[in-house]
């Protein structure tokens, strides 16, 4: 394992920034547990400092330090993203597989309930849960519901390639071989839908903290825990952009975009090695 | 002597499996009709289990301002009910609800009272429609094409490039993104209008002056829409392309000698390009729910915000009319899909 | 590879196409045909109007009052100015002198102003009056129904220029229905709403206006409406102050608070409602030409309305006036003026707004009383009093702001406010412990022993000023041992707020006339009789839902005495003294509304140097802004 990793690092560039941006956003929501100030404390610096060297980031209109308070809140956007994104792929994965390669009438079911989740309007039905649940959303309530509503397109994609794959002859043969439907489903079939797992769940990642930042700034966020989105509505309350206070919108957004893109590289340059068609269109290959 | 083999493609259907086809038609859409119910159905359950009362939103809205006396309250109250429609046990309310939607009524609104509802998201929806299809499909075929040619022409820096820019792009909230935009070209450089969809006392008409107002106002909101949605067209077009391009045929083709761009037009990206169409008709389908965030910040009179403002007022009928609205966009989106999947790819049988 | 070199310059070339679109030059919405010089542009705070064909504000929730309706189009009988009024506080407008009572306050008879003509042309009389009162009691479910039908069992007009209104009950204030604070009953057209079947289906558009300004145009959108003099101006109220300024007025929806001040700083938005205190500052130090209320600090017009902690005095944990006092003392003003305002706040301990007549009325008079006032803790008395807070707020600015700051004593109690509770946590901790609350591990747990946990309701995004206040207050309660958490309640902070579901909340239940020193404005609502039992809806304004019997016996003294009675301040005065006994309210500061004028285009806004109105643009009173205004040249 440590001699493929080694060998990735040597060899893909991709892999290599990959590894650097996530490694430091990583490192990043690490150093929250070391911050001097409790994340939800205000005027604890004074305000709208400009970075420097003793505020590496400068700080907010709410005189608390954009660097520490970024350090929390990517934490908690990274954990509220993963935990939609894994729970809404299993979702997808298992729906999308099973109704593809079983048609018939459980396609049918699988499908109507697919498309009466497609179909309803997410940003009414996510307001209309706060307004009801309040203080009892938490956060990780809106992770389950977001993930509980976020399966449905995937599990159409997930689907279409597995109803392409069950035609392919790899598939007549596994059949004819006497492999069980679970066993072609894991064993033969998972390899070719992986990458589109992979894209797939960043895009839901940066679907469902596209989602959180847009209800933050429509004002229906749990002020209480630092987070992206929070950071936005806060900087927003109180005009940050057009006060000159760049740097509190400004490296929240640069931490978001380095996390994907570090996550994006590291998942297409594993991609290329578990392929092993583009592996082998690399042979002889010497970057 | 260049190979004219014609790649797995193939639009029609013999006529054989027309017999199946046309079954499944008729199946597909029984289901259509039912998704569509259940999902008006969990529209009106959820708008109706919204804590906020029209009625006390409507009477605080008068007395917040107001030096009304306390007494007089009541009877607000009561005639506000009266006139919202209100009475009648939940039961009644439901039937009442159907009986309209039927006859294309979605009856008036709450907050508005008593324009129709209809009139309200009439007004609107042209605006929401016309500027997100427009920028749907720019940002589609931009980003397909360029995720298509980046996919085969995998050593291009150029293409790499925008491939950099696009991931760059993709992930940023798009809030910030509509923000950088009106501060670059309102206040930096202030050549476009930002708030509106047309210039202030230009009467709505189809002239050509009101036409060009129009497309002026629509260029940031669809700039921006365009901006944060190449991204995703592009990398999923992208790593499809990728994958096809390990392809057989395509290696063959390859090696026959047929032109780049023939391999390119007719072996690769048409077969990258069913997912991706797939995904356009389900966005077509999505525009109905409007683009909140693009009309808070530029101004746009588009369906979104009138669905916010809704749902904080507690009127139920004008939500109810707008998440019908979309589920029914979204809805025949995907059935249209669905009926011409299988004419797009001849490997899958109509079972 | 040649289309892929293509591919770029065909990118550049669609790209400056757009370009092209725009080189007419004009960056946003400035109406073509109307001379710039001519037109002011005010931004309508409701926003984009949903139905925006719809101008009959006698129906509920139909179009929007403040784009320029009520403003520039109705009228009236009186008005009464927040601040000290063009010419006096009050103003008789439609009406030709004040309203006459007979003794016992069941008769009020008016005479009504002579020459004053709708814009199409048919004369103003007391049938209009009377057609006001009489379709509105008639058609159950109007703005005013509901206030008219309570009040007036019958309404006569016996010569053309009279009105006689026979009340139900005694009420010295009735004709406070229709005296412009903000908005009152307006006049309604008789020879219109005559031939109208259903007065609640009608949209009077266009509308016949009885104000200087008739309607030109309007975005169905609900994005803007325009204004234009009427030829006839004359023949209208205002125009006894002279000929109104601006040709044309705009109101407008200019979009978030960023955009407002992108807006103004591009001379395409000439009045600005309200901005984050943020947003004042920058358009201070950039805008050249922007002028806001005040000079300097704190820039903004303090409304004549007061945010206070207000208690759910029927929630068992604040029962007791003990309660509230050590939460109040728990409270630094001084940091919760800075989250919440940046420090641009008037404070104010009393439970009346520090804005209009009132500082010289009631916070001046009363400093020697406050001073001297007594709390017991049970172990000892303290007086809680620190009449220096507004000089610490200046004091602690002047390092940053500078010169802004105002150094003369008057100016900075004019400016900042005079004094508040001091914060004594050892006093908050002795008046807990004799309400019978222990603090056990650092945390406060009450009599039954349960956690000591308060929920501060805020409205979030749509009112910033009062969620910052309200994360201070929560954050200043969590170090002082208590589980206090914030609760947003976006957009069902009406809803609950009447339902008395919340623990406290942020805002305000008390409101005056501001130029006028008569309190009952909001008072005469916090009679017991009006307080609704737990679980049923309360309404406005005893939001606290607090009933005590001594308040009971002023308010019902006020309802005997004349409404420009001098008693009624030292009823007033009782008031105060009560309130801040009880402290069913922690009164925290005025609310400030960062009103921004460019002068440009107009000079002669009203302005703190010139208090002859209030510049507040969705104000009914702000149309007296209109004769005063010049072109800039």
């Amino acid at each position: 394992m440590a001699a493929i990793l080694r060998d990735l690092l040597r060899h893909n560039a991709e892999f290599r920034i990959g590894v650097l941006l996530v490694g430091s956003v990583l490192l990043l929501s690490v150093l929250a547990s070391f911050s001097p100030f409790p994340p939800e404390n205000v005027y604890v610096v004074p305000p709208d400092l400009p970075p420097s060297s003793t505020y590496w980031f400068g700080t907010t209109s709410r005189g608390q330090d954009v660097f520490w308070q970024l350090t929390f809140a990517i934490r908690n956007t990274l954990l509220f993203g993963c935990i939609v994104a894994i729970i809404s792929r299993l979702l997808a994965l298992v729906i999308g597989l099973l109704s593809g390669y079983s048609g018939g009438w459980i396609d049918r079911a699988l499908m109507s309930v697919n498309d009466t989740f497609i179909v309803m309007p997410l940003l009414p039905i996510l307001v209309l849960f706060y307004f009801v649940m309040r203080d009892r959303m938490s956060w990780l309530m809106l992770a389950l519901i977001m993930a509980g509503l976020g399966w449905a397109y995937d599990a159409r994609l997930i689907r279409s390639v597995a109803m392409s794959l069950k035609t392919r002859e790899f598939t007549q043969t596994s059949l004819f071989s006497g492999m069980s439907t679970r066993q072609i489903l894991v064993q033969e079939h998972l390899p070719y839908v992986m990458p589109i797992v992979f894209s797939s769940a960043m895009n839901n990642m940066v679907w469902s903290i596209g989602l959180e930042v847009t209800l933050a700034v429509l004002g229906f966020t749990d002020i209480n825990r630092p987070s992206i989105g929070g950071m936005i509505y806060w900087a927003n309350q109180h005009t940050a952009m057009v006060a000159g206070v760049w740097w509190w919108i400004a490296f929240p957004t640069i931490a978001v975009v380095m996390t994907f893109v570090g996550l994006f590289l590291l998942a297409i340059s594993t991609n290329q090695y578990i392929d092993p068609r583009s592996r082998l269109g690399r042979v002889g290959d010497v970057t | 002597m260049p190979i004219t083999w014609v790649p797995p493609f193939r639009f029609g259907i013999p006529g054989a499996r027309m017999k199946s086809y046309l079954a499944y038609v008729a199946r597909r859409s029984g289901q259509l009709v039912l998704v569509i119910f259940i999902g008006i159905n969990l529209a009106y359950v959820i708008s109706h289990a919204s804590p906020i009362d029209p009625v006390e939103q409507s009477i605080s809205a008068v007395t917040s301002y107001g030096n009304t006396a306390p007494d007089a309250i009541e009877q607000m109250r009561s005639s506000l009910r009266e006139l919202y429609g209100l009475g009648g046990s939940p039961i009644e309310q439901y039937l009442a609800f159907w009986r309209r939607i039927l006859s294309a009524d979605f009856g008036p609104s709450l907050s508005a009272f008593p324009t129709p509802v209809a009139t309200l998201i009439g007004r609107a929806l042209p605006w929401t429609a016309g500027l997100l299809t427009a920028s749907t499909v720019i940002a589609w075929g931009l980003g397909n094409l360029l995720g298509g040619l980046a996919g085969y022409y995998q050593n291009n820096r150029g293409l790499k490039a925008m491939g950099v820019i696009a991931m760059g792009l993709h992930p940023m909230p798009y809030y910030i993104l509509a923000l950088l935009l009106l501060i670059v070209f309102g206040f930096l450089w202030p050549v476009l209008p930002i708030t509106g969809g047309a210039a202030m006392n230009l009467p709505q008409a189809w002239t050509l002056e009101f036409m060009m107002s129009v497309l002026q106002h629509a260029i940031l909101p669809a700039l921006s829409l365009i901006l944060v949605g190449v991204g995703g067209w592009f990398l999923g077009m992208r790593s499809l392309v990728s994958n096809v391009v390990t392809e057989d045929y395509v290696a063959y083709a390859e090696l026959a000698g047929v032109r780049p761009w023939r391999i390119l037009s007719f072996y690769v990206m048409r077969n990258a390009l069913v997912p991706q169409v797939t995904g356009l008709a389900m966005s077509l389908g999505g525009i109905f729910n409007g683009a909140v965030i693009t009309e808070k910040v530029f101004g746009y009179p588009g369906v979104g915000s009138l669905l916010v403002d809704a749902v904080y007022a507690g009127d139920y009928a004008l939500v109810l009319g707008v998440t019908t609205i979309s589920i029914l966009g979204v809805s025949i989106g995907v059935f249209v899909i669905d009926l011409l999947y299988p004419l797009l790819d001849p490997r899958v049988k109509v079972s | 590879m040649g289309c892929i070199r293509a591919l770029p310059l065909i990118l550049c070339v669609l790209f400056s196409q757009l370009f092209l679109l725009t080189a007419s030059g004009h960056g946003q919405g400035i109406p073509q045909d109307i001379p710039r010089k001519e037109l002011l542009i005010l931004e309508n705070p409701e926003g984009t109007v949903k139905n925006a064909g719809w101008f009959n504000i006698w129906a509920i929730n139909a179009g929007s009052q403040s784009n320029g309706l009520q403003q520039a189009a109705l009228d009236t009988l009186w008005y009464i100015d927040p601040e000290s009024g063009l010419d006096g506080v009050w103003d008789n407008s439609l009406a030709a002198d004040k309203p006459h009572y007979n003794a016992d306050f069941t008769e009020m008879t008016v005479t009504l102003r002579k020459g004053i003509f709708w814009s199409d042309g048919v004369e103003f009389t007391a049938d209009d009056v009377v057609a006001t009162v009489t379709t509105q009691v008639k058609n159950p479910g109007m703005r005013f129904s509901a206030v008219l039908a309570s009040n007036v069992a019958s309404v006569d007009a016996p010569d053309p220029y009279t009105v006689v209104f026979k009340l139900k009950k005694p009420n010295s204030r009735f004709h406070a229905n229709f005296t412009v604070r903000w908005g009152a009953i307006w006049i309604l057209p008789k020879h219109v709403f005559d031939k109208v079947e259903d007065p609640l289906r009608f949209d009077f558009n266009k509308p016949v206006s009885l104000g200087a300004y008739v309607l030109r145009s309007y975005d169905p959108d609900g994005k803007w409406y325009i204004w234009q003099l009427r030829d006839d101006w004359p023949r209208t109220t205002p125009g006894r102050f002279g000929k109104p300024g601006p040709k044309y007025l705009a109101y407008v929806d200019p979009g978030p608070p960023e955009k407002r001040v992108i807006a103004q700083l591009n001379h395409q938005l000439d009045v600005v409602h309200d901005i984050a205190p943020e947003g004042m500052f920058a358009l201070a130090k950039q805008g050249k030409t922007t002028r806001a209320w005040f000079k300097g600090f704190p820039y903004a017009h303090p409304d004549p309305t007061l945010p206070a902690v207000i208690f759910n005095t029927q929630n068992e944990l604040f029962k007791s006036p003990d309660v509230r006092w050590a939460l109040a003392l728990l409270i630094d003003i001084k940091a919760v003026a800075m989250a919440a305002y940046r420090g641009a706040a008037t404070i104010s301990a009393i439970g009346v707004p520090p804005t209009g007549a009132h500082p010289a009325t009631y916070h001046a008079p009363m400093e020697g009383w406050l001073e001297s006032f007594e709390l017991d803790t049970g172990k000892r008395k303290i007086k809680p009093y620190d009449p220096t807070v507004g000089k610490q707020i200046a004091d602690m600015l002047r390092p940053s702001m500078g010169e802004q700051i105002p150094s003369d004593r008057a100016e900075i109690a004019r400016a900042f406010g005079r004094g508040w509770w001091k914060t004594d946590p050892q006093a908050a901790q002795e008046l807990l412990e004799k309400a019978g609350f222990t603090k056990q591990g650092g945390v406060w747990t009450t009599p039954d022993g349960k956690p000591f946990s308060v929920r501060v309701m805020v409205e979030g995004d749509l009112r910033p000023v009062v969620t910052r206040a309200g994360s201070m207050i929560v954050q200043q309660w969590k170090q002082a041992g208590i589980d206090a958490r914030i609760d947003v309640a976006q957009g069902t902070l009406p809803t609950r707020r009447a339902a008395g579901d919340f623990d406290t909340f942020i805002g305000w239940s008390v409101e005056t006339w501001g130029g006028h020193q008569d309190l009952s404005y909001f008072l005469d609502s916090w009679h017991s009789e009006f307080v609704a039992p737990p679980g049923k809806p309360q309404p406005l304004r005893n939001w606290q839902r607090w009933s005590n019997p001594a308040l009971d016996k002023i308010i019902e003294q006020i309802r005997t005495v004349g409404f420009d009675d001098p008693k009624s301040i030292e009823l007033g005065r009782e008031y105060v003294k009560l309130a801040v006994k009880e402290m069913p309210t922690i009164p925290l500061m005025a609310y400030n509304v960062f009103t921004a004028m460019d002068q440009t285009y107009w000079t002669g806004y009203p302005t703190a140097e010139n208090p002859y109105t209030n510049p507040v643009p969705n104000w009914g009173n702000s149309r007296y802004m209109f004769v005063r205004l010049k072109p800039a040249s």
